[in-house]
């Protein structure tokens, strides 16, 4: 997200206000989500990816520390390189000893604009904040107060390492690192951060070594993603999160997925969960309607 | 209820029409990484999708750089097609470029080998 700081002065909201109007008509070619140069990044489920696209996934489920959620995103672009994400979920949490709690989470906006794009070096630089609004959910499970997260992601991919290291290119990685406030003033402030390593079988395939892979298989992309959290206040407990080894299938309107979810300490859950999500590449299935940024992405 | 839900997503998804992709390779001859006893008369990729001609291509060279292509590129329907000239023994580099009919592109680059 590009803020607007009204210290700035009427010239740079007039320059800014032309930009807008720039991007918002001159034609574009479709800027594909997860596509960095030679690298397709599949779009990972644990934690965020680096890309501002077109995408619907539904339904993520998880179930992990005596919970079971069904959450539901959507992304639209609105400019190439810009979108605005939703999302929703439904919880239902059994802890031991304690009564089952069921209901809505609350909503989720988060918008997301990628910086900067190195296609020789399959690199992408993206910035973005997640809007938890607070008292859209249930009373039951959802937080009263909001929390925004602002957060930085970036994605690169090993293609461009040399060619005495060739298994090593089709191994790519994510990560997000985000500050989250809540608006409660006794809620702790924390550091949200995590990733994914991945390692793409459709660029060992096409890029390094024919293996004779079948078409299903070499869409598989193996990956191990991570997301921890860091509270920043002294007294709040450590950092607690989660290590999820899957696998990625991408097909060329949709992914599946699939991980299993491991806590890394005592304070982060109990006992071995798992993550499957259905996602839909909306740019593809959809690519001269719904599937387009609204500004500046037409033909 | 959610499971009805799924299924209705995905049928609708599977049927939704008409969509295109990102043109993904699906097969190289020669392939990445492949040596070869004897040069091969052509590159020929096969993509995912139906390409637009003026956009999409493939430039093979040799390991001074050099385009060792032997005739014009050929761009038809899902796939390109480079003849080549008579290649002597060997590292070379095939770099290609795709755009899908509705405009996605990608891009992909691998090397083969000729020997002696």
């Amino acid at each position: 997200m590009i803020f607007l700081s009204a210290a700035a002065g009427p010239r740079f909201v007039l320059l800014a206000a032309a930009l807008f109007v720039a991007a918002a008509f001159v034609p574009a070619p479709a800027v594909a989500h997860g596509v960095v140069g030679q690298r397709f990044f599949p779009a990972t489920i644990a934690t965020d990816d680096p890309f501002a696209a077109d995408e619907m996934a539904l339904p993520t489920i998880t179930s992990f520390n005596h919970e079971t959620d069904f959450d539901f995103d959507y992304s639209k672009s609105i400019f190439p390189g810009f979108a605005i994400g939703i999302g929703i979920g439904h919880v239902d949490a059994k802890p031991p000893g304690e009564s089952r709690t069921r209901g809505f989470s609350n909503l989720h906006i988060s918008p997301a604009e990628e910086l900067y794009r190195d296609s020789s070096h399959e690199f992408i630089f993206t910035t973005g904040l997640d809007w938890e609004i607070g008292g859209t959910g249930s009373n039951a499970v959802a937080e009263r107060s909001s929390t925004f997260t602002p957060a930085i992601k970036f994605g690169k991919g090993f293609g461009d390492l040399p060619d005495s290291l060739k298994y090593l290119k089709p191994l790519a990685v994510t990560g997000t690192v985000g500050y989250a406030i809540p608006t409660a003033h006794d809620a702790s402030k924390s550091i949200e951060w995590g990733g994914a390593i991945e390692y793409s079988l459709l660029y060992l395939q096409n890029n390094v070594r024919d293996e004779g892979l079948s078409n299903f298989v070499a869409h598989l992309t193996p990956v191990v993603e991570f997301s921890f959290s860091s509270p920043t206040r002294a007294g709040d407990g450590g950092t607690t999160g989660t290590i999820n080894p899957g696998l990625i299938w991408s097909g060329q309107y949709v992914q599946l997925a699939a991980e299993a979810v491991l806590p890394v300490n005592k304070a982060s859950g109990d006992g071995v969960g798992f993550i499957a999500q259905l996602h839909f590449y909306i740019d593809d299935i959809f690519p001269h309607s719904l599937g387009r940024p609204i500004f500046g992405g037409k033909k | 209820m959610t499971t009805r839900f799924i299924l209705t997503s995905i049928a609708i998804t599977c049927c939704a029409t008409p969509a295109f992709a990102h043109a993904f390779l699906r097969h190289a001859e020669p392939g990445a990484g492949a040596v070869l006893k004897a040069p091969p008369s052509r590159v020929a990729l096969t993509f995912s999708e139906k390409l637009e001609p003026v956009f999409s291509g493939v430039v093979v060279t040799d390991s001074a750089g050099r385009n060792v292509e032997g005739g014009t590129v050929a761009v038809r329907g899902n796939s390109i097609a480079a003849p080549l000239r008579s290649l002597p023994p060997g590292s070379y580099r095939v770099v290609w470029h795709a755009v899908s009919v509705d405009t996605h592109r990608t891009e992909g680059a691998y090397s083969f080998t000729v020997k002696p």
